[in-house]
């Protein structure tokens, strides 16, 4: 194995163990114990949880802000996406033809957005102070790992330099907000117990 | 403000450390400083400046848990943003968690992860609580229901000629010598509480209820020794505290052994009896809990009470309580009433369970230190019923008339506020009438 496929497989490995650590500690820590009696139920509030109550046209998150919203889902695809080909260039897969200049222009356009949203915070003065280092170096190698990404499409002489960034960015993401990736899924998960439980989701229908 | 000791931030950090659980990490660890909910919520709102960004709330707690229990933290707190508990942090949390902050949970289905937010500023509360840092305000309310058993300090005497008048207005409202308000009988089907405003400024709620209760030919009673619904130790975040108020109430429920607690119009007051209370003491009740808003709902469901909507023909609208609607589930049950019991409803917006809060909740109005900033905050909630052209605003929830009745004369809004009994009691048609000996029982 070549040095620089090693060291991002470590850092790949290293990741996965922390994040499995964060999601092992969650599930150790268990549930705050609940003596109320429940109005509404559980599983049909956590599936609302991660499915309607995501719809952009409920959460002023999105619809209040939606350039900053639009610019947040295609940096999380590009995110994903360039998870999936990270998967393709260790399994020694490159994508070619069609399929590689759309993934390219995906990855350009995640990039300017990943790039917005880290302007965004910087010039923003409200948003400014709400952020610590952290925020910005999380932006930052995110998108760096976008732009790298496409760039070792176009170019595959890159690919040390490609491994490089992605072991960096693995290695970091358990320390700072990236593990975010572990809590979202927990968070979403809570608030449909607890919105559940109480029966206020999913919304009832008129009548009660 | 007392100094902070190594002993108070020991106790503080009990609160994160011996008492974390599944939820609180979770939360403590999602945020992700987008900063997309502050429109959301009704202090940024009306003073759009970053320390009033719910998720500013979130990062002062979770910046503590970082500095002191996260390895991250510990190493490196200038690169995760983790904060020494200090004076100076002590002041901006106290700040920020009572005077900037209703707990009303509307910024949390709007953020963009999902971080419980108010229940991270509830955590903030008793971090704050064990350290000895609640508002002298509030705390003055609490130590007046832990010393007389109501927030008022009412005495029993008092409570009780309070309520011989009321009864005897009752007999003439529905011209029924045999009408009456039971007090402290045993083995009814009903124990109903109050919020200790009722008796103090606004009895005219509780004989709204009575005559709702005596038209459904309900079998009830009060009880002249605990009837308080309202719970400020849930507001202070003091749990010791909180549940010896919950035991007051829960004593006297066994003790009357009553089958089911009606609380009253009191938002906070339902969510810290039904829901918090049971954990506050560790156990499930062995009786029922419900919300009056519920009951009269059933009432009109069932036919036990009929209304007539041609009585009440002003334009009505409906503030929903946070703690009742977004975090007790109860929005649909106010509407089926009121679109039977009034000729014209109109909705504000936004409304339900993503309504505005009113600027009075989280203890607000027992804090007098921040009433301009409450004041400001409910201007928005005034501004929203001024858009409905109401005449009438209907809110099951005395904490929330109190500070609605304020607005409407700050703002001038030329409204009149009235609680969900008082309209079905207005709009009730007399029926008649069946006396409830003490042993008879009537399902709910
Ligand atoms: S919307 Fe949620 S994740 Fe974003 S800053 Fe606010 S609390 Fe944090
Ligand atoms: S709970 Fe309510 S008052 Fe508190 S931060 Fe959220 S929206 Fe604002």
């Amino acid at each position: 194995m070549n040095p620089y496929l090693w060291f991002a497989t470590s850092a790949l490995v290293i990741c996965l163990a922390s994040c499995f650590y964060h999601f092992f500690r969650l599930l150790e820590f268990g549930k705050p114990q609940d003596y109320s009696k429940p109005l509404g139920e559980i599983t049909p509030a956590v599936k609302y949880s991660f499915t309607r109550a995501m719809d952009p046209r409920k959460k002023e998150s999105a619809f209040l802000h939606l350039p900053t919203y639009t610019a947040g889902i295609i940096y999380h695809l590009g995110t994903f996406l360039s998870i999936a080909l990270f998967t393709m260039f260790w399994l020694k897969y490159v994508p070619s033809g069609w399929f590689k200049l759309i993934i390219i222009g995906f990855l350009f356009l995640s990039s300017i957005c990943g790039l917005s949203i880290l302007v965004k915070r910087i010039i923003k003065k409200n948003l400014r102070t709400l952020s610590n280092p952290d925020d910005y170096i999380s932006n930052f190698l995110v998108t760096a790992f976008h732009f790298i990404t496409a760039l070792t499409l176009v170019n595959n002489k890159l690919f040390p330099v490609y491994f490089i960034a992605a072991g960096v960015l693995l290695l970091y993401l358990p320390i700072g907000k990236l593990k975010h990736t572990v809590y979202f899924f927990a968070a979403r998960y809570q608030l449909g117990v607890f919105y559940g439980r109480r029966g206020v989701w999913p919304p009832k229908q008129e009548g009660f | 403000m007392e100094k902070l000791t190594k002993e108070k931030i020991k106790q503080g950090l009990e609160v994160l450390d011996a008492g974390m659980d599944g939820k609180l990490f979770t939360h403590l660890n999602s945020c992700v400083h987008c900063g997309l909910c502050a429109e959301s919520c009704i202090y940024y709102l009306a003073f759009p400046e970053g320390k009033f960004i719910p998720a500013t709330k979130v990062d002062l707690i979770s910046s503590i848990y970082r500095r002191y229990i996260t390895f991250t933290g510990k190493v490196v707190p200038g690169l995760v943003g983790a904060r020494k508990l200090n004076d100076e942090t002590i002041v901006e949390i106290t700040d920020l968690f009572f005077g900037a902050c209703t707990m009303c949970g509307r910024c949390v289905p709007h953020c963009s992860i999902g971080v419980d937010i108010s229940y991270l500023v509830r955590k903030g509360r008793q971090m704050l609580a064990k350290m000895g840092y609640v508002p002298e305000s509030l705390q003055s309310t609490i130590n007046t229901a832990l010393k007389t058993g109501n927030n008022m300090g009412i005495t029993e005497q008092e409570f009780i000629e309070t309520l011989k008048w009321l009864e005897d207005d009752l007999r003439f409202e529905v011209n029924d010598d045999t009408a009456c308000i039971p007090l402290n009988e045993k083995g009814r089907n009903i124990i109903y509480t109050l919020n200790p405003r009722e008796p103090k400024f606004f009895p005219l709620s509780i004989s709204a209820m009575a005559k709702i209760f005596h038209v459904a030919g309900e079998s009830w009673t009060l009880s002249t020794q605990m009837y308080d619904a309202t719970n400020y130790a849930y507001y202070s975040g003091n749990h010791d505290e909180a549940g010896i108020i919950t035991q007051y109430l829960f004593d006297e429920i066994q003790n009357l052994e009553a089958k089911t607690c009606v609380l009253a119009e009191c938002g906070h007051g339902s969510r810290a009896f039904r829901w918090e209370g049971p954990n506050y003491l560790k156990k499930e009740y062995p009786f029922e809990v419900i919300t009056s808003v519920e009951i009269l709902a059933n009432y009109i469901r069932e036919g036990r009470i009929k209304v007539d909507p041609e009585k009440i023909t002003e334009c009505v609208t409906l503030h929903d309580p946070c703690n009742l609607a977004r975090t007790g589930g109860i929005w649909k049950e106010q509407r089926y009433i009121l679109r039977r019991s009034v000729k014209n409803f109109v909705e504000m917006a936004p409304n339900g369970i993503d309504n505005l809060c009113c600027g009075g909740g989280g203890g607000q109005l027992a804090m007098s230190e921040y009433n301009e900033r409450r004041m400001k905050t409910g201007e928005l909630k005034a501004e929203q019923i001024r858009k409905t052209g109401a005449k009438i605003v209907v809110t099951p929830c005395h904490n929330c008339v109190d500070q609605l009745t304020q607005l409407n004369i700050t703002f001038k809004l030329g409204v009149q506020i009235k609680t969900i009994a008082e309209i079905v009691a207005d709009s009730i048609v007399p029926q008649d009438q069946k006396v409830i000996s003490k042993n008879e029982s009537v399902e709910v």
